[in-house]
């Protein structure tokens, strides 16, 4: 009986204060550890969970870019409304190679989102 | 003759590797003992260490060499176990502490989480432990943060054994007779073994 092969890992409550991809940040970085024996590893998106700090109704993109770059999308976009918590389940799953990234589309002046994944590691 | 065999597993089982009074031979590096299986009982799943001994593990880090002390057995006897890790570490085996186990001619292989997917008898990580010659093992955290442990699960068997070379329970005859492949005899090994000698 095949069972879905990975181990499931929550990342980092991380912030982020700048909208656009101008602003992404990292928000998951794969396991990894140069010269030892770890081999290839990649990661699904299992989980997203959002809370808006009064940064408006917006909505959150998610990548596998560099910093400050974001760029490929990995997913559509995310609604993020306004003070309030969003959590997304069950979403398709994106198979990602590079540390994922994720930027706001658009923020209220002072405001942010907070942000964090969880993921399934596979490898 | 028995059907019991080192690595021997069933589809959610694990075998003991010798029953009462099956002989067995046990090898320690380049040592070999000839004795009698007279006590055996099974060792329920328990977690036999934390290699980061309370400390959790800086992302990035591989650990210094930790003996694990709790898989140790009393005098005469030895022990037969499975493992897995329960914290996403990579580890690696050693056993005895100076022989990698697992070792490849380029690579000595770890065993992480995934081993209960993709092994879940977890029959390849099966190793014996002859009297107080317990393996050590060092974790690797691969990742961008810190782990707060990295603790491993042991399950086996539990053997006590008699000495068929000396002592009041020799028997020449027997271990003649199983040197020269004519009375049954369970093979063990209680250690790794150096690649190429």
């Amino acid at each position: 009986m095949f069972q879905e092969e990975g181990i499931v890992v929550t990342g980092p409550v991380v912030n982020l204060p700048t909208a656009g991809a101008g602003g992404s940040r990292v928000v998951f970085t794969i396991p990894v550890l140069v010269g030892q024996l770890v081999g290839v590893k990649s990661v699904k998106i299992k989980k997203v969970i959002l809370f808006n700090n009064a940064a408006g109704n917006t909505s959150v993109l998610i990548g596998n870019g560099a910093v400050g770059v974001g760029i490929p999308v990995l997913l559509p976009a995310l609604t993020s409304m306004n003070g309030l918590e969003d959590i997304y389940d069950n979403l398709p799953e994106v198979e990602s190679f590079a540390n994922i990234t994720a930027w706001p589309a658009a923020l209220v002046a002072g405001g942010s989102i907070d942000i964090q994944l969880q993921v399934i590691v596979r490898g | 003759m028995p059907d019991l065999y080192i690595f021997k597993t069933q589809v959610g089982m694990f075998d003991p590797v010798a029953l009462q009074n099956h002989n067995v031979c046990i090898h320690y590096v380049q040592k070999s003992y000839y004795r009698k299986v007279d006590f055996l009982e099974g060792i329920p799943a328990f977690q036999c260490i934390d290699i980061t001994a309370g400390a959790g593990l800086a992302a990035l880090m591989v650990t210094g060499r930790v003996n694990v002390t709790n898989l140790e057995m009393a005098d005469n006897e030895f022990g037969l176990w499975r493992w897995y890790p329960i914290d996403d570490a990579q580890v690696r085996l050693y056993h005895p502490t100076g022989i990698a186990k697992y070792q490849l001619r380029n690579l000595q292989v770890p065993v992480d989480m995934n081993i209960v997917l993709r092994d879940p008898n977890l029959v390849s990580t099966e190793i014996a432990v002859w009297q107080n010659n317990r393996p050590g093992v060092e974790a690797i955290n691969g990742h961008a943060f810190a782990l707060g442990a990295v603790r491993l699960i042991a399950i086996g068997y539990r053997f006590h054994s008699v000495d068929l070379e000396s002592g009041k329970n020799a028997d020449p005859m027997l271990v003649k007779a199983i040197k020269e492949g004519k009375a049954p005899c369970t093979d063990i090994w209680c250690s790794g073994r150096g690649t190429g000698d």
